[in-house]
C-alpha cells in the first residue's frame, strides 16, 4: 500500500488503512482511526466540472462517487451511506458503464465542482497595521504593504486600520483630504459601537435620505467608504501608507509604546462585520509589539515589567493573561462566525502577545507569522507568498469553507484538530468519544489553502459479531464547500473506503501508516497541551505508545531483548522520542510566543512537513561521499562534514571545525581546492530548494562548529553524548552535548522494558 | 458723527477742567413736549473737579466717557443722600474700546516703572500729589505716601534725567504700561484661534460651513498675527468630531474622526493647533476644502458639547479663543438641548425660563474655560430655533460673545454679506488674552453688582480669557461709608497679554468730585450711563426673575426718580398737569419707554425666545455708544432731507437730523431710514413718488417695489448716492462688528410682519401692549407722589 500515492490522489493519510470491524477491537488498536486531509490538495489532473453535484436525498445528502451502485437501466444509484435509492437527474438518462459522469470513475474518488453560484463580494483585505515601530521597521513594512497591493487582484477590496496609541480607520473613500476615524486604544467598544462611531448605521441620517436596499447595489454602501476596490483606490491607499508616520505620542525611556492592538483589532472585526458579514476576508494584523494598553493588554507599559513566560503562567503569576485571552477568544469566536480570516504578522525580537491572540487565528484559518523585524526576509517573502496565484492567476486561498463528514453506519467521527471551529452539525455520524473539535460533523474554515491539513479522528460503533454492510468496507465522505479566490464557489469531494478487518486480522498491523499515525498523535497531544499541564500529557503520549508496543511487537514477556517491531512501526518510537523534545510539548526553552507559533504551524501542515517540525532532517555533506541524511544525532557532528538541518522552521548549514578553519583561511577561492568550493557550495544549494516553497520563510542560520549559533543544531540532536556519558571507553565520537535529556537510546530501554512488562 | 462728538466731549471736559463753572439744574417740562432726539448724542453733565486736582494740566487727566463713565458726575457724600436721591450708582467701563479714524491711541508707558500705592495698589494717576519735594507721592484712593521709584525721572532710551512731568501716567487717565515679568505666571500666552464649526445638514445646507471656511480663509492676513505666534485649529463637528492635522511640511489636512462623544479626547498629541504662520500653507488647503468636504453630508445632529470639551482639551494649556459657529441645535452628546421653545408660554410668567438656561453643561464649561484663559465665541446661524439662551452662557462668562444669524441662508448674498462681513471684522479685531480686570475706588465705595460677559474670579475680580473690542461693562456701586473728601476716584485696572504678545495693564482714572446736595447730584446725572445700567439690571432681572418684574421694577425706578425730583427739588407736592425733570435727565423717560418697548423686554407673546435671549445678550455688552441706537433707533427722512445730507461735510458725512420715533412724522408720500445699529429699514409711504423709487431702487413705481432683504443698488444719480453715504455712515460710525441689514418696507402691499417689526420701533406711538410717550408720561405724573 503506498501512502504517499493515495495522498496525492485524495489528500488523505490514514493512521491505519484497514479498520477493525468493531467498537472493542478498535479501541485496543491505540492509535485511533484518523487521517489527515488537506481538502483542497492541489490536483492538476482534476477535470474541470460545471454542473451540480448529484446528491442523496434529504437528510442524507451524499454526494454521487465512485463507490456508489448504480443501475444503468434504471437510472437510479444506491448510496453508500444511507442506501437509499436515487433517480438519476433527467440531464443524466444517457449514462451507461461506458458513459459515466466524472464523479463515477473510480480515479475521481476526488472531485471538485465548480458551483454556478460567485460570491457578492470580492476577496476583502484589511490590513491592520501598528505604527509604533521604530523607522526602519516601519518603513520596510511600508513597503512590503505597498507591493502587496500589486499582488491583489485588481478588483478585491482592501481596507487600513492603523495603530498605536489609538486605532485609526482610514476612509479610503473620501477624495478630499487624508480622512480616518479614530478610536480611543484604551477603551473596550460594543459592535454596535463601532458601527455607530464609524458612521455604518443610518440612525443619524436625514429620513429621506434612507433608501431601501436596491437590488445589486453593493452589501452596504457606506461600506465601499472603507473598504474599496484595490484598483480604485490604490494611489490613496499607496500614499497613506508612504505618509504613515510613527505613532506620535511620546515614548518614556522607561516605557513601552502604548499600543492598543486590542482596540485595532475589536474595531477591525467589528467593522468587517458590520459591512460584510459572510463575505470572504482577511483581516491582517501587522504588529510590532505587545499590546499595552487598553482590552487585551499582554503587558503593562513600564518596561520594568517584563512580558509572561511559561514559568509566569505556570505559577500562575500573570496580570493579563487571563484577561485578554479571553477577549481575543470572543474576538475570534465573533471573526469566525463571520467568516473572516485573521493572520498575524509579527515583526519584534521580543513577544507581541501571539500566546494571548493566537485564537483568532487558529479559529479562522489565518496565518501567523512570527519574525524578529519587518525588516527580515522571514516577513518580506512570507507575507508575499500569502500572495502566491495558482496557474490561473488566482489567489492560492480560499474562503468560508466548511467541512462535511459523512461516515457509513459502523463509524462515526470523533472530531477535528486543525484551523477550524465547529459548525455544529448534529449528525447521525457524530460520535460520542469527543478528540478534538468535537460534537459536530461539520466544520467551518474561514480560510483554507491547497496545503491546509486538518487531523479527523473516527470510532468505530458497530458491536461485535455485527454484520458489516457495503462490501464489508467504510465509507468516508469529505466535502468541502468554499469560495475560491476566483469568486466562485466550488465543492470539492473526496470519498474514501477502507476494509474493515476482524480485530486480529494481520492486515490491520500491516495498514499502518506510523508518519501519518505520529503526526495524528503529535496533533492530539498538543490539542491536550493546550489545556492539559505538560508531564500529563507526556505521561499518556508514553502511555499510548507502550501500549502500541505492547499490542502490536513481538515479544517475549519480560525479555526485552526479544523485543521487535514490524518495520511499518520501526520509526515510530523515534517519532515519539523527538515529539517528546520538541518545542511542541517542551516549552520552557522558548517564549509563549513561539509556542503558540510552533503549534500553530504544526496543526496546518501535512504530513511530511509536520514531520520535519517532529523530527528535523539532518544531511552530510563530506568529501568522501555523496550528501546523506544522517542521525539526528550528536555522533553526526564531525570536523571534516557540513551538515544541512531542516527543522521546518530553522535551516542551518552548520560547517565542522576543520571546514570552518579551511573556510576563514579561504582554501575555496585558491586553485585546487575546487572540490572544497563545490562542498561548500552543495548544501547552500539544496538548502535553497528547501526555502523556495516553505511557508512561513525559515529562518536560514550559516554557523561554525562551536559559533554560538550552532546552538540551533545542537538543540535538536540526540544527546548520545551528553557531557555525563563520556564513560570509561575514551573520547566518543562526535560532540558533547550539554542536556540532561535521555537520549534515543535510552528511551528505547525503557521502552522495551515497559512493553515487554506489560505494564502501560 | 460720534467721533467728532467724542472730540467735543473732551473739549468741554477740558474747559472745565481748568474753570470752576457750576453746572446749573435746569428743570424741563415733559409732558406735552416732543423729547429733543437731538440730544441723545450730547454730552454727559460737566465734572466739576476743584482746581488743580491733577497733577498735570494735560487736558487727558480726567477719563473719556467712552471708556469710562458714571451714572453722575458728582458723587454724593453719603449713602443716605444716595437713597434719597434713589439714582442709581454705577459705572460704565468699555476699557477695550475700538479707536476708530481720529481717536488718540491709548498712551504706553514702556520703561516698566510702575509705581504703585503699596496699600491699595492704585497705580499713580494724574490725581495724586506729590510730597517731600516730589520724592514721594501721595495715594489719592488711600491717601499713604509712597517712594516715587528711582526710575521714575529717568529716561531709559537716552540715559538721562528727564521730566517727569511727561510722563504719560500722570497726563492721561487712560494709560498702558508694559508689564514687567512680576505680573506674568507664564510668558504672555500666543492668541490662539480654535474654530469649532458645525457640519451637519443644516450648516452645509445653509451655506454657513462654505461661508465661514471662505471668511476665514480670506481673513489669515488680518487675524492678529503679529509675533507670527498666532495658533489655529479646527474641529468640525455633526454627530463625530472631525479634527483636523496640520503639519506644516504636509501638502494637505489630514482628517481625524473622534466619534466617542461621551468620553472625547485629542486623537494625535501635535499638528492639531498649529503655528498659522508655518502651517499657512495647509490650513489654507483645508480652508479651501472645508467648502467641499461635506456637501454631501446627510447626517442631522450635532454633538456641540463633546466639541467645546475636546477644543478645550486642544488649547486649555495655553488659553486662547474657541469660536464656534453653530447652525443646528447640539442634540447628542454632553451639553445636547431640545427644540424647547413654547410658543404658548410667550408673552406668559412662564416666558422667563425659556430666556435662562436649559443645561448646566455650558456655564460648566465656561468656568472651566475661564480658569484656563479660553474664552467662548458664539456664531449661531440656525435655520430654526437655536436656544440662544443656553448657548450664550459660554460667551457670557468667558468675556466672548454671542451673535446670531436667525434663518441664515448663504443663497441670500444679503446673509452671506452680513456674517461675512461681522465675521471677518471679529477676525480682524485685536483682542486682549489672559486678562483680570479690576476696579478700585476710594475709601468708603464699593462694587457690588457687576454686569456683562465675565466671571467673577474673587469678589471684585473679573476674568477675562479674552477682552473683547468695545465689550462694556456696568457695575454698581455702594457707599459703605461717608465720604469726606472734595474728590473721589476709580481706577480700573485691566492686566492683559496684547495680540502681540506684551503683557501690559490698562488703566483708566476717573476721578470725580463729592457732593452733598441733591440737585448738584441731580444736575450732574448722565442719563446714557443711567439707561445703560439700567438696561444690563432689567436683563439681569429678566432672567432670575419674570420680564414683567424687570419692567415693572424699570418703571417704578422712572417714578422714584421723577418723585424724588419733584419732592425734593423743585419741592411741589400734591397732584400737577406737568411732570417735571431735569434738563440732563430728561431723555430719561424716553430711553426707558425704549427699553420697556425694546424686544429683549417688551410685553409681547410674538417675540422667539431666541430673538429675545439675543437682544439681552447685547443690551448687557453694548457700549452706551451703541446701546443707545439699540434702545432708540435713529430715524430719518430721506425723501426731504436737506441737500448736504448725505454729503462729505468737513467732519465726513453729514447725517440727516434726527426724528422723534412717532407715526406722526410718516408722510404718505414720504420715504424714511430707521436704524438700531442691528438692522437698517427703508419705508416707503404708499404715495411715494415714482422718481423716488426709480432714483432709489431703479423701479418705475411704488407697486413694483419689492420689500424685504436688499442690497441697495448704486446708482448714478444724487438720491441714490446720498441714501448709500447716509447707510454707508451709519454702518461705519458705529462701533463693533455688527454689518445691519437692509430691509426695504412698504407701508402697504408688502410683507405685513416686516411692517409691523419695523414700527415696533416706532416707540413714540402707541403700540397694542404699551402706551405711547405722551401716555407714558403721563402715567409716570400719576404715580409720582
Ligand atoms: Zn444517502
Ligand atoms: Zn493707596
Amino acid at each position: 500500500m503506498n501512502f504517499e500515492e493515495i495522498e496525492e490522489q485524495d489528500g488523505t493519510r490514514f493512521s491505519w488503512n484497514v479498520f477493525p470491524a468493531s467498537r472493542l477491537d478498535a479501541t485496543r488498536i491505540v492509535v485511533p482511526i484518523s487521517c489527515l486531509y488537506t481538502p483542497l490538495k492541489e490536483r492538476e489532473d482534476l477535470p474541470p466540472i460545471y454542473y451540480e453535484p448529484v446528491t442523496c436525498r434529504q437528510p442524507c445528502r451524499a454526494i454521487l462517487n465512485p463507490y456508489c451502485q448504480i443501475d444503468v437501466r434504471g437510472k437510479l444509484w444506491i448510496c453508500p451511506f444511507c442506501l437509499q435509492r436515487n433517480a438519476f437527474p433527467p440531464h443524466y438518462k444517457d449514462i451507461s458503464n461506458t458513459n459515466l459522469p466524472a464523479e463515477l470513475l473510480p480515479k475521481y474518488t476526488t472531485i471538485e465542482y465548480t458551483l454556478n453560484r460567485a460570491a457578492q463580494v470580492p476577496p476583502i483585505f484589511l490590513y491592520v497595521v501598528d505604527t509604533c515601530l521604530e523607522d526602519d521597521d516601519l518603513k520596510a513594512l511600508k513597503d512590503s504593504l505597498v507591493v502587496s497591493l500589486s499582488l491583489l487582484p485588481p478588483h478585491a477590496l482592501v481596507g487600513l486600520i492603523t495603530f498605536g496609541t489609538m486605532a485609526q480607520v482610514h476612509e479610503l473613500g473620501y477624495n478630499e483630504c487624508p480622512k480616518s476615524y479614530v478610536f480611543r486604544g484604551t477603551k473596550e467598544y460594543t459592535s454596535k459601537q463601532i458601527q455607530e462611531m464609524l458612521g455604518l448605521s443610518a440612525q443619524n441620517v436625514r429620513p429621506q435620505m434612507q433608501r431601501p436596499n436596491q437590488p445589486g447595489a453593493p452589501q452596504n454602501l457606506s461600506a465601499s467608504r472603507f473598504l474599496l476596490p484595490v484598483q480604485q483606490c490604490e494611489f490613496t491607499l499607496t500614499s497613506i501608507l508612504e505618509q504613515l508616520q510613527r505613532d506620535p505620542w511620546p515614548v518614556a525611556n522607561d516605557k513601552r509604546p502604548q499600543r492598543c492592538t486590542g482596540v485595532a483589532m475589536s474595531v477591525a472585526i467589528g467593522l468587517m462585520e458590520t459591512t460584510f458579514q459572510a463575505a470572504g476576508a482577511r483581516i491582517m494584523l501587522f504588529c510590532g509589539g505587545p499590546a499595552t494598553e487598553g482590552p487585551g493588554m499582554v503587558v503593562g507599559n513600564e518596561l520594568k515589567e517584563p512580558i509572561r513566560s511559561h514559568h509566569d503562567i505556570e505559577k500562575d503569576n500573570v496580570k493579563y493573561y487571563k484577561k485578554s485571552t479571553k477577549f481575543y477568544d470572543a474576538l475570534a469566536k465573533r471573526s469566525s462566525a463571520n467568516g473572516h480570516i485573521v493572520d498575524i504578522f509579527a515583526g519584534c525580537l521580543d513577544q507581541v502577545g501571539l500566546l494571548e491572540m493566537k485564537s483568532m487565528v487558529n479559529s479562522t484559518g489565518g496565518y501567523m507569522i512570527l519574525s524578529d523585524s519587518f525588516t527580515t526576509s522571514i516577513f518580506k517573502q512570507s507575507f508575499q507568498r500569502v500572495f502566491n496565484k495558482d496557474a490561473q492567476g488566482n489567489l492560492q486561498m480560499g474562503f468560508n469553507a466548511t467541512l462535511d463528514v459523512q461516515t457509513t453506519r459502523e463509524m462515526r467521527v470523533c472530531g477535528l484538530i486543525g484551523h477550524a471551529i465547529s459548525a455544529n452539525k448534529k449528525s447521525a455520524s457524530v460520535a460520542e468519544t469527543e478528540i478534538g473539535i468535537a460534537n459536530t460533523s461539520a466544520w467551518k474554515m474561514c480560510g483554507i489553502t491547497p496545503k491546509s491539513t486538518v487531523a479527523v479522528y473516527f470510532e468505530v460503533v458497530s458491536q461485535h459479531g455485527q454484520p458489516i454492510q457495503h462490501n464489508n468496507r467504510g465509507l468516508i465522505q469529505f466535502v468541502t464547500h468554499y469560495q475560491h479566490s476566483s469568486g466562485q464557489f466550488r465543492l470539492r469531494v473526496t470519498t474514501v473506503a477502507r476494509n474493515f478487518a476482524d480485530g486480529s486480522s494481520p492486515q490491520i498491523a500491516q495498514s499502518f501508516d506510523q508518519e501519518a499515525a505520529a503526526v495524528l498523535m503529535a496533533r492530539i497531544a498538543v490539542f491536550k497541551a493546550e489545556i492539559d499541564d505538560g508531564p500529563d500529557v507526556l505521561r499518556w503520549l508514553d502511555r499510548m505508545l507502550i501500549r502500541l508496543c505492547q499490542k502490536f511487537a513481538d515479544y517475549r514477556k519480560e525479555d526485552s531483548l526479544s523485543f521487535r517491531l514490524a518495520e511499518n512501526f520501526s520509526i515510530y518510537p523515534q517519532f515519539m522520542f523527538h515529539l517528546r523534545r520538541s518545542q511542541f510539548l517542551q516549552v520552557f526553552n522558548n517564549s509563549p510566543d513561539e509556542t503558540a507559533f510552533y503549534r500553530h504551524v504544526l496543526n496546518r501542515e501535512d504530513v511530511n512537513n509536520s514531520l520535519i517540525m517532529i523530527q528535523p532532517t539532518l544531511m552530510s555533506y563530506g568529501f568522501d561521499s555523496s550528501p546523506q541524511p544522517v542521525l539526528l544525532d550528536s555522533v553526526s557532528i564531525k570536523p571534516d562534514v557540513i551538515l544541512l538541518l531542516d527543522t521546518f522552521f530553522h535551516i542551518l548549514i552548520f560547517h565542522g571545525e576543520t571546514i570552518a578553519q579551511w573556510r576563514k583561511a579561504g582554501y575555496q577561492d585558491q586553485n585546487g581546492y575546487e572540490n572544497f568550493k563545490e562542498l561548500l557550495e552543495a548544501p547552500k544549494t539544496d538548502s535553497e530548494e528547501l526555502l523556495a516553497d516553505r511557508f512561513p520563510v525559515p529562518r536560514y542560520i550559516v554557523c561554525d562548529q562551536h559559533g554560538s549559533q550552532a546552538r540551533f543544531l545542537l538543540s535538536k540532536l540526540n544527546p548520545s553524548t551528553t557531557h555525563v556519558s563520556g564513560g570509561m571507553y575514551g573520547t566518543p565520537q562526535g560532540q558533547a552535548i550539554f542536556t540532561d535529556d535521555v537520549s534515543l537510546q535510552v528511551f528505547m530501554e525503557h521502552l522495551k522494558k515497559l512493553a515487554v512488562s506489560g505494564s502501560s | 458723527m460720534n467721533a467728532s462728538m467724542g472730540g467735543l466731549t473732551n473739549q468741554l471736559n477740558n474747559m472745565n477742567l481748568g474753570g470752576h463753572s457750576q453746572t446749573q439744574l435746569i428743570t424741563v417740562n415733559l409732558i406735552g413736549v416732543p423729547p429733543n432726539v437731538g440730544d441723545l448724542d450730547a454730552p454727559p453733565p460737566l465734572i466739576n473737579l476743584p482746581p488743580n486736582s491733577s497733577v498735570t494740566q494735560s487736558d487727558k487727566a480726567n477719563c473719556e466717557p467712552s471708556y469710562k463713565r458714571c451714572t453722575f458726575n458728582s458723587v454724593p457724600s453719603t449713602a443716605s443722600l444716595l437713597s434719597k436721591s434713589r439714582l442709581p450708582f454705577g459705572l460704565i467701563i468699555t476699557p477695550y474700546r475700538s479707536l476708530k479714524e481720529g481717536d488718540d491711541p491709548v498712551p504706553v508707558v514702556t520703561d516698566t516703572v510702575i509705581a504703585r500705592c503699596r496699600r491699595c495698589r492704585t497705580y499713580i494717576n494724574p490725581f495724586v500729589t506729590f510730597v517731600e519735594g516730589g520724592q514721594k507721592w501721595r495715594c489719592n484712593l488711600c491717601f499713604l505716601s509712597n517712594e516715587v521709584p528711582s526710575q521714575f525721572d529717568w529716561d531709559l532710551q537716552t540715559s538721562q534725567q528727564a521730566n517727569r512731568w511727561n510722563r504719560a501716567e500722570l497726563n492721561h487717565a487712560v494709560v498702558e504700561f508694559v508689564a514687567p515679568t512680576e505680573y506674568m505666571v507664564r510668558p504672555p500666552q500666543p492668541p490662539v484661534y480654535l474654530f469649532v464649526i458645525d457640519v451637519s445638514f443644516p450648516a452645509v445646507q445653509s451655506g454657513a460651513v462654505a461661508t465661514a471656511a471662505k471668511t476665514i480663509l480670506e481673513s489669515l492676513d488680518r487675524i492678529p498675527n503679529e509675533e507670527n505666534r498666532t495658533k489655529v485649529g479646527f474641529i468640525t463637528v455633526d454627530t463625530s468630531l472631525h479634527f483636523y492635522s496640520l503639519n506644516s511640511n504636509s501638502s494637505e489636512p489630514q482628517m481625524l474622526v473622534v466619534s466617542d462623544l461621551e468620553d472625547v479626547f485629542l486623537p494625535q498629541p501635535d499638528d492639531l493647533l498649529v503655528n498659522l504662520t508655518e502651517a499657512r500653507s495647509v490650513v489654507e488647503s483645508l480652508l479651501s476644502h472645508l467648502g467641499d468636504m461635506f456637501k454631501d453630508t446627510h447626517t442631522v445632529g450635532n454633538a456641540l458639547g463633546s466639541a467645546l470639551l475636546a477644543g478645550f482639551k486642544l488649547i486649555s494649556s495655553i488659553g486662547g479663543k474657541i469660536v464656534v459657529l453653530q447652525s443646528s441645535l447640539p442634540n447628542i452628546g454632553p451639553g445636547q438641548l431640545k427644540a424647547r421653545e413654547d410658543s404658548k408660554a410667550l408673552g406668559t410668567p412662564k416666558e422667563s425660563a425659556l430666556l435662562q438656561s436649559a443645561e448646566p453643561f455650558y456655564k460648566k464649561f465656561a468656568v472651566d474655560c475661564s480658569r484656563s484663559q479660553v474664552c467662548v465665541d458664539m456664531f449661531l446661524l440656525g435655520s430654526q430655533y437655536s436656544d440662544v439662551a443656553t448657548l450664550s452662557c459660554c460667551p457670557r462668562y468667558t468675556g466672548g460673545q454671542t451673535y446670531f444669524y436667525p434663518a441664515f441662508n448663504a443663497g441670500r448674498s444679503e446673509d452671506a454679506l452680513k456674517f461675512a462681513h461681522e465675521f471677518a471684522e471679529f477676525l480682524a479685531s485685536p483682542i486682549a488674552l489672559e486678562a483680570v480686570m479690576r476696579v478700585r475706588a476710594s475709601k468708603g465705595l464699593r462694587m457690588t453688582s457687576f454686569y456683562g460677559n465675565f466671571f467673577v474670579r474673587q469678589t471684585d475680580l473679573l476674568a477675562l480669557p479674552n477682552v473683547s473690542r468695545d465689550h462694556s461693562y456696568a457695575i454698581e456701586v455702594s457707599i459703605e461709608e461717608n465720604i469726606t473728601t472734595p474728590t473721589v476716584c476709580f481706577q480700573t485696572a485691566l492686566l492683559h497679554t496684547t495680540c502681540f504678545g506684551e503683557r501690559r495693564i490698562r488703566v483708566l482714572t476717573l476721578s470725580l468730585p463729592v457732593t452733598n446736595s441733591i440737585s448738584e447730584l441731580y444736575s450732574s446725572a448722565d442719563q446714557i450711563a443711567i439707561s445703560t445700567l439700567l438696561a444690563n439690571k432689567a436683563v439681569e432681572r429678566s432672567l432670575s426673575s419674570k420680564l414683567e418684574d424687570a419692567r415693572d421694577a424699570l418703571t417704578n425706578k422712572l417714578i422714584d426718580i421723577l418723585g424724588v425730583y419733584k419732592s425734593a427739588i423743585t419741592g411741589s407736592q400734591g397732584a400737577s398737569p406737568q411732570l417735571q425733570s431735569c434738563d440732563n435727565l430728561k431723555l430719561l423717560p424716553l430711553l426707558a419707554l425704549g427699553l420697556l418697548k425694546h424686544v429683549g423686554l417688551r410685553a409681547s407673546s410674538q417675540i422667539p425666545t431666541d430673538l429675545r435671549s439675543y437682544a439681552m445678550c447685547l443690551l448687557t455688552t453694548m457700549p452706551s455708544q451703541l446701546l443707545i441706537p439699540y434702545i432708540h433707533p435713529r430715524f430719518y427722512s430721506l425723501h426731504n432731507m436737506p441737500v448736504d445730507a448725505g454729503t462729505y461735510g468737513p467732519d465726513g458725512i453729514i447725517m440727516p437730523p434726527p426724528l422723534n420715533l412717532s407715526s406722526e412724522k410718516l408722510e404718505r408720500h414720504g420715504a424714511y431710514l430707521l436704524e438700531d445699529g442691528q438692522n437698517i429699514f427703508i419705508w416707503l409711504g404708499r404715495q411715494v413718488v415714482p422718481q423716488l423709487c426709480m432714483d432709489l431702487l431703479n423701479v418705475r413705481s411704488y407697486e413694483e417695489v419689492h420689500s424685504g432683504k436688499v442690497t441697495l443698488l448704486q446708482l448714478d444719480n444724487p438720491f441714490s448716492q446720498q441714501v448709500n453715504a447716509i447707510i454707508g455712515k451709519t454702518r461705519e460710525s458705529r462701533r463693533g462688528v455688527y454689518y445691519p441689514h437692509l430691509y426695504i418696507v412698504k407701508e402697504d402691499g408688502g410683507d405685513p410682519s416686516l411692517r409691523l417689526w419695523f414700527l415696533s420701533h416706532i416707540i413714540e406711538d402707541r403700540t397694542d401692549t404699551v402706551m405711547s410717550y405722551q401716555q407714558w408720561l403721563g402715567h409716570l405724573k400719576d404715580k409720582v407722589k
